[in-house]
C-alpha cells in the first residue's frame, strides 16, 4: 500500500508582534552574554587542545617496513604522496645496488586525509597527533625521505600545557590539565 | 587680552572645536573604538574571546592603533583598468563629506559659539539632514570608478541600500521639528528642555532613526554593499592602504555624524547642562555631553553586529519599504498629533520658519489667518 500522501504545512510566519518580541529577545541574550561572557576559546599556544591517539596529524613513514607497493601514492585524493626510486643493497648481495620505490609527500598539498595510512598494507605509515608546525618558506613543506622519517618537532609542545576540554553550556569551556601527548611520557 | 584667551578664542572658534577637534579628532577616535568595541563585544556575546597578546589591560585596543599605522604606511595600489581621477578622489572627499553636519549643527545654545549665524541657524536641521545625505554619492562614485563588476555591483546595491534609508532618516530627523514646528536645532533642543526628550515622546521616531542609521552606514544587519562573501569588498574591492582605511573608516564617521544629529533632535541634545556664559559652561560642557550622546549611539548601533546576521538585500529592501517606512510615517502622525496637543511648547511660534507646515495643522494658533492676513 503506497503511502498516504500527507500535507505538510509550513512554520507559519510570525506577525509584527512575533517579530518585534523575537527581536528584543535576541538583544537581550546578546547583552546577558556581554556582561556575563563565556569563554569558548583557549588561549593557544600557551595551551592545547590534548589530541588523542589517532588524531590526523602528520604522518611518517617507517622505511624498514615499506614494500613500494606504491598503494599510498594511488590513493591519495590531492595527489601529495609520490613515490621516488632510491637506490638500496640488493637483499641478498650487499655489494649490489638496486633501485627500490619509496612514497615521499608534499604537505602543501596534503589534507590530512588519512587515506594513505588507512591502505598500507604493512603499517608502514603513521600520524602523529599534533599538526601545528610552522614552516619559514613552502619549500620546507616538501618532505625528502630523509625527513619523511623523522617526527617533526613539535614546537607547542615544549611551551604549552597541554589541556583537555569540555563545552558547557553554563560554564563555558572547561580546560582539564591533561597529562600530555608526548610520546616520552613527559 | 591675555595669551591664555587668544589660545581659548582659537580653540574654540567654533570651526576649529567643532568642526576639527569634536569632528574629525573625535570621529576618528570613535571610530577607533567602534572598531574595537564591535568587534570585541561581537567576540564576548558570541563567545569566542581571545587571548588579548598586545595590550591586554586595554582590551587589545592598541591592536586598532597598530592596524591604522599598517594601512597608513602600506602600498596604495591602484590599477591600471580604474578611472584615475574618481577612483583616488571619491575616498577622500566622501570622507571630508561625511563629517561636514558638524560644521552646521550648534553644540550650544549660546549663540556666540553658534558655527552659523543666526539667520541660517534657522536652517540647521535641514542643512544638517541635506548634507548627511551627500557621502553615499561618493561611494557609488567609488565603485564605478574602480570599473570592475564587483565593485559596480558593490555601488548598484548600496544605491539599492540609499534609496530605501534616505527617506526614512530623513522623516524620522524630521518628526521632532513638526513637533516643535521650526527647524532650528537649538529650538528643538530647548523645546525637549529636561524630561521631554524625543526618544519618550516619539520612540518610533528613535526606532526608525536608529534602523535608518545603521542601514545608511552598513552596520549590521545591513551590511550589505560590503558584503564579503558575496561580491568580495563592494565598491572598495580595488582599494588598498590608505584608500582603503579611508573608505572604511569613513563609514564609521558617518554613523558617527548621524548619531550626533540623532542625539541632539531626539535624545535631548546638551542637556542636563544647561548652556550659560563662557567657555567651559557655554560650550565646552553642552558640546562634550551632545558628542557624549553620540558616541552611545555610535556604540550602540556597533552592537546590533553582535547579535545579528546580514540580511539578504532583498530582505533589507523589504524591511525598509514595508515596516519601516509606514513606521516612520506612524513617527510623523505621532508627531502631528502631539503638535495638536501641544505636548512641547514651540519656543517662538512666529518666527518658525515651518510656518508652512504649522499653518496646516495647526488650528490653535490659526497660522493660517495669521499667515494670509500677513500677505
Ligand atoms: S593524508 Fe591524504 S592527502 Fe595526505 S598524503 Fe595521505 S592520502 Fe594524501
Ligand atoms: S602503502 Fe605503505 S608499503 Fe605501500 S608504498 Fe606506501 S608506505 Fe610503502
Amino acid at each position: 500500500m503506497p503511502p498516504k500522501a500527507v500535507a505538510k504545512t509550513l512554520p507559519r510566519r510570525g506577525g509584527l508582534f512575533t517579530g518585534v518580541t523575537d527581536n528584543l529577545a535576541a538583544l537581550m541574550i546578546g547583552l546577558k552574554y556581554f556582561v556575563n561572557p563565556r569563554r569558548f576559546s583557549i588561549y593557544y599556544p600557551k595551551e592545547y587542545p590534548e589530541l588523542r591517539q589517532g588524531y590526523r596529524g602528520f604522518i611518517i613513514l617507517n622505511k624498514a617496513k615499506c614494500i613500494s607497493c606504491a598503494a599510498c601514492a594511488r590513493i591519495c585524493p590531492s595527489a601529495a604522496m609520490k613515490m621516488i626510486r632510491v637506490p638500496v643493497p640488493h637483499p641478498k648481495e650487499p655489494e649490489k645496488k638496486v633501485t627500490k620505490q619509496f612514497p615521499v609527500i608534499n604537505y602543501q598539498r596534503c589534507i590530512f586525509c588519512g587515506y594513505c595510512v588507512d591502505i598500507c598494507p604493512t603499517e608502514a605509515l603513521y600520524h602523529v597527533n599534533y599538526h601545528d608546525i610552522v614552516y619559514d618558506n613552502l619549500a620546507e613543506m616538501f618532505w625528502d625521505l630523509e625527513t619523511f622519517q623523522k617526527e617533526p618537532e613539535y614546537k607547542t609542545a615544549l611551551e604549552g600545557t597541554p589541556v583537555r576540554l569540555l563545552i558547557h553550556e553554563e560554564y563555558g569551556l572547561v580546560k582539564i590539565p591533561a597529562r600530555g601527548v608526548r610520546e616520552d611520557g613527559e | 587680552m591675555s595669551v591664555l584667551d587668544v589660545l581659548l578664542a582659537i580653540i574654540f572658534y567654533p570651526p576649529i572645536w567643532q568642526l576639527l577637534i569634536l569632528g574629525f579628532g573625535g570621529a576618528l577616535l570613535i571610530a577607533i573604538v567602534a572598531v574595537w568595541f564591535e568587534r570585541k563585544a561581537a567576540a564576548r556575546v558570541q563567545r569566542r574571546i581571545g587571548p588579548y597578546w598586545a595590550s591586554p589591560r586595554l582590551g587589545g585596543l592598541l591592536h586598532l592603533v597598530a592596524d591604522m599605522m599598517r594601512y597608513m604606511f602600506q602600498q596604495v595600489i591602484i590599477p591600471r583598468t580604474v578611472d584615475y581621477f574618481p577612483f583616488l578622489v571619491a575616498p577622500i572627499v566622501g570622507m571630508a563629506v561625511s563629517i561636514l553636519p558638524f560644521a552646521v549643527v550648534p553644540l550650544t545654545a549660546n549663540p556666540s559659539y553658534w558655527p552659523l549665524p543666526p539667520g541660517l541657524m534657522e536652517y540647521s536641521l535641514l542643512l544638517a539632514l541635506a548634507i548627511s545625505t551627500l557621502p553615499p554619492i561618493f561611494l557609488i562614485v567609488a565603485g564605478w570608478a574602480a570599473n570592475n563588476p564587483f565593485t559596480i555591483v558593490g555601488g548598484v546595491r548600496e544605491a539599492f541600500i540609499i534609496l530605501a534609508y534616505e527617506l526614512i532618516a530623513i522623516l524620522s530627523l524630521l518628526a521632532p521639528a513638526i513637533t516643535v514646528g521650526s527647524f532650528n536645532i537649538v529650538e528643538i533642543v530647548q523645546a525637549q528642555g529636561f524630561f521631554k526628550w524625543f526618544i519618550i515622546l516619539n520612540p518610533l521616531a528613535f526606532l526608525a532613526a536608529v534602523i535608518a542609521i545603521a542601514m545608511s552606514t552598513s552596520a549590521f544587519p545591513f551590511e550589505i554593499p560590503e558584503s564579503e562573501p558575496e561580491v568580495v569588498a563592494g565598491p572598495f574591492t580595488e582599494y588598498s592602504g590608505i584608500l582603503y582605511a579611508l573608505n572604511m573608516g569613513g563609514a564609521y564617521m558617518r554613523r558617527f555624524a548621524f548619531s550626533l544629529i540623532a542625539s541632539l533632535v531626539l535624545l535631548g541634545g546638551w542637556y542636563p547642562v544647561v548652556p550659560g556664559e563662557g567657555v567651559v559652561m557655554g560650550y565646552l560642557l553642552p558640546s562634550l555631553v551632545v558628542v557624549a550622546k553620540a558616541a552611545l549611539v555610535t556604540l550602540a548601533i556597533s552592537f546590533l553586529r553582535a547579535v545579528y546576521g546580514r540580511y539578504r538585500l532583498d530582505q533589507a529592501l523589504d524591511l525598509a519599504w514595508r515596516l519601516v517606512l509606514p513606521l516612520t510615517l506612524l513617527a510623523i502622525l505621532l508627531a502631528l498629533i502631539e503638535a495638536y496637543l501641544g505636548i512641547v511648547q514651540p519656543v517662538k511660534p512666529d518666527a518658525a520658519p515651518c510656518k508652512y507646515l504649522l499653518l496646516i495643522y495647526s488650528p490653535r494658533e490659526l497660522l493660517v489667518l495669521d499667515y494670509i492676513s500677513g500677505l
